[in-house]
């Protein structure tokens, strides 16, 4: 189990590492994406390792809400480039 | 019907948020899912749209078969441009759901709704395994 | 079972990220990436789910929002992404 958080942790590194480096709007935003879901998901299996069900609810809640604001920077930037 | 529908949906989205079916709670929920705003427009037929949300639905075992098709192929993929027809665009919760089901899935993504004299159609980029075999005669 | 249900997870969620190190279209990487984030995620709830049935209200609440969330995001990536009108 702890082995898996590991892994979590090293895939969670993985849209870190592209955004940190240049490259076009876009791509940023998907590994933006990417790594909110992962971050939530990640909040989620801790939750269930350490038997501490609130921050389960920040997790659940969190996955739940979404990257809303996300969906409107993208729209926003559309209208922007046209 | 399709207030009914709505009105389940919310409260089930309740139940499920506050884990509690005591008959109290459970009318605090019935009281906000009649109360919040409805969508205001014609009636629509339920018909397709409870078609699509079937299709919706059969779309989750699809995805998982269509992502192990994808991680088999390895690197030979083949890239592509496709047109299908749509529903009504004025259902908007059909387009919706249609949307979903087809982005869903790894092989495609929905990029846009256009109007073209064959009726109503989503443009999707679709991306797919090759065949060992096409990939033998291509070099 | 749960393990095995958490662990295909991961491997989806390395298999699905991994080709935004690498060049390639945008539009495949986004393919790749709903592959992660969508099904990955959900095989991951699903093992959670397993582990403790006692919570299943908020975990299936999470898995809904985490797959219509993740499937709308990735459409609307795709969509605002290409300039314009579509041009081939």
């Amino acid at each position: 189990m702890t082995l898996l958080l590991w892994g979590m942790v090293l895939a969670l590194l993985i849209p870190i590492a592209v955004v940190c480096r240049p490259c076009s709007v876009w791509d940023r935003m998907a590994a933006f994406g990417s790594i909110a879901s992962k971050v939530a998901l990640i909040t989620m299996v801790v939750a269930v390792l350490r038997g501490d069900w609130m921050l389960g609810l920040v997790g659940a809640i969190s996955l739940s809400a979404g990257n809303a604001g996300m969906l409107l920077l993208a729209n926003l930037l559309r209208e922007v480039e046209r | 019907m399709a207030f009914v529908l709505s009105c389940l949906f919310r409260l089930m989205i309740w139940a499920l948020l506050t884990a509690d079916l005591s008959a109290i709670n459970l009318a605090i929920g019935l009281g906000l899912a009649l109360l919040l705003p409805h969508a205001r427009g014609p009636g629509e037929p339920l018909g397709p749209t409870l078609r699509a949300l079937l299709r919706s639905l059969a779309a989750v075992p699809l995805a998982y078969g269509e992502a192990l098709a994808l991680m088999v192929a390895g690197d030979r993929e083949r890239e592509g441009w496709i047109e299908r027809p749509a529903g009504d665009p004025n259902n908007r919760l059909l387009i919706f759901l249609e949307v979903f089901a087809i982005t869903l899935t790894p092989f495609t993504i929905v990029l846009g709704l256009s109007e073209g004299s064959r009726g109503p159609h989503y443009t999707i980029h679709q991306l797919r395994p090759r065949r060992r075999r096409t990939e033998d005669t291509q070099p | 079972m749960s393990l095995l249900l958490l662990g295909a997870g991961l491997v989806l969620w390395f298999w699905g990220t991994w080709p935004l190190l690498e060049q390639g279209s945008y539009l495949s990487k986004l393919h790749k990436l709903s592959v992660s984030d969508t099904l990955g995620s959900g095989l991951i709830l699903l093992g959670l789910l397993l582990r403790i049935p006692r919570q299943w209200p908020l975990l299936a609440l999470a898995l809904l929002g985490l797959v219509v969330w993740n499937t709308i995001f990735g459409y609307v990536l795709a969509r605002c992404s290409q300039p314009g009108e579509l041009k081939r």
